[in-house]
């Protein structure tokens, strides 16, 4: 692959990019999401996850079986903040930082 | 490779690599760094990032943030952008009751001379337009903001490398040993001898101590996030529970969840953030979410940092933390002074690892 091929198309990471993070010491496709933001972007590394494969088995001893697929995570595809939300004012696990400070005899601690 | 080393890191999150930049900045000595996966695996990759002082308590464990937050932008300066910026921080309130708190708590600040304001509703609606009109008030703090995790802790390993540190990735710590004169460390690639050995180990602090008779007491909190596609420039501030990085997509979330390693994202914790965003926000309900989430967040038994030399074992450091990413630039700077000046620039016993004695 040539150095300047844009290996993703969503964040335009090039090849060359991708090998400089390998160079560095990363091994997994998450190393090299987390450094150059390959794969974040609206199609979630669904493009280009096999070509990065490629190329870290190109520069690494690794086989391609080695070599993990990224995490995906939910959504599976990009869903509104509105189709998540539920109708629920109650908070359990979710907290404002007001809630979290406490008051002894009148006063912060 | 070399094996001998003058200091060993374990750990090259944004603490560990946080102390190797910066005592490679002061000290011509061999420094490794030793990290189980690859730097940003763990905690310092999966995180909001927001260099957060206000709210915090007592007043003296956010005076420890306050010169910790204000040292970003000289670390900006000396190892390159990492997209640090001071947007001031604000923590929206929504029932009236809670500006009675809020006002204790800005009362708290002002004795060590921070400030804080209790905006009232029309206020926080002038510095964030798109703020829930059903607001009653927020705390705000011009000294808040966030800064790129990635970047950064990119940016401290290339400025450690250029200043001679070596980094060995992939490679768990299996044992540490005393011996006369320094430590041994056993890894899965080799075994390293060095002077000096600091655990910057994260959530792993607990295991890490427990291999040289430490016991760092050291628990894990779960964070679930969800990430917007790229939006439009429309939040001003840091929110607390909001924020809207440079591309423009919005993190959202603040949720804490005792689950131990389990880094799964869960649908009742999305919903509760996607209602929370909504509440703080409500147009934002026809953005797009593009991806949750979590990170396991390291959290002290008590809350606090526990920096500093181990009693009973000569040049044993301990570096241990919640709020790594706002403390990491104030830790490095100590441990460094501890190490070469024998002396902190400012106290820092409270933080002890004999507190838990």
């Amino acid at each position: 692959m040539d150095k300047s091929v844009i290996v993703c198309r969503c964040e335009e990471i090039s090849y060359e990019e991708i090998e400089e993070v390998i160079t560095q010491g990363g091994r997994t496709f998450d190393d090299i999401k987390r450094i150059t933001r390959c794969g974040m972007g609206a199609c979630q590394s669904k493009i280009c996850s096999k070509l990065v494969a490629e190329v870290i088995h190109k520069q690494t001893e690794l086989s391609m079986e080695q070599i993990y697929p990224p995490r995906f995570r939910m959504p599976i595809s990009p869903v509104s903040l509105e189709a998540l939300a539920t109708d629920s004012q109650q908070f359990s696990t979710v907290k404002s930082v007001l809630d979290e400070i406490e008051l002894t005899d009148g006063k912060v601690k | 490779m070399n094996t001998q080393f003058d200091t060993i890191v374990i750990g090259g999150g944004v603490v560990g690599s946080g102390i190797a930049y910066h005592l490679s900045e002061r000290s011509q000595e061999s420094i490794l760094v030793i990290d189980r996966k690859y730097p940003l695996a763990g905690t310092s990759g999966s995180t909001q990032a927001w260099v957060w002082v206000h709210n915090k308590t007592p007043s003296w464990y956010a005076e420890l943030n306050y010169y910790s937050a204000e040292l970003y932008p000289y670390l900006s300066k000396k190892i390159g952008d990492v997209e640090y910026k001071r947007t001031g921080g604000l923590s929206p309130f929504f029932h009236e009751k809670d500006r009675v708190k809020a006002m204790k708590l800005a009362e708290a600040y002002k004795e060590i001379g921070i400030d804080i304001k209790v905006l009232s509703k029309e206020e926080v609606l002038e510095k964030e337009p798109f703020m829930n009109p059903d607001v009653e008030g927020a705390t705000y703090s011009s000294i808040d903001g966030n800064v790129n995790p990635f970047r950064l802790i990119d940016m401290y390993m290339r400025a450690a490398k250029r200043k001679g540190v070596q980094y060995s990735t992939y490679n768990p710590v299996h044992d540490l040993q005393k011996i006369n004169g320094g430590f041994i460390v056993a890894t899965t690639k080799d075994t390293y001898r060095c002077k000096r050995l600091i655990l910057a180990g994260g959530t792993w602090s607990r295991e890490l101590g427990k291999m040289i008779d430490v016991h760092i007491p050291m628990n894990q909190v779960r964070g679930q996030i969800l990430v917007s596609e790229p939006l439009k420039p429309f939040l001003n501030h840091t929110v607390s529970g909001l924020r809207q990085a440079n591309n423009g997509e919005v993190l959202m979330g603040y949720s804490m969840e005792n689950k131990g390693f389990n880094r799964s994202t869960t649908l009742n914790v999305m919903q509760e953030t996607a209602n929370m965003a909504i509440r703080y926000v409500p147009a934002i309900k026809k953005a797009k979410i593009v991806r949750a989430f979590s990170g396991i967040r390291a959290m002290p038994e008590d809350g606090f940092p526990i920096i500093g030399a181990v009693p009973n074992i000569e040049n044993l450091y301990v570096a241990a933390t919640h709020s790594g990413v706002t403390l990491s630039p104030l830790i490095g700077t100590l441990i460094t002074e501890l190490i070469i000046d024998k002396e902190t620039s400012i106290p820092i016993e409270r933080y002890g690892i004999s507190r838990f004695a």
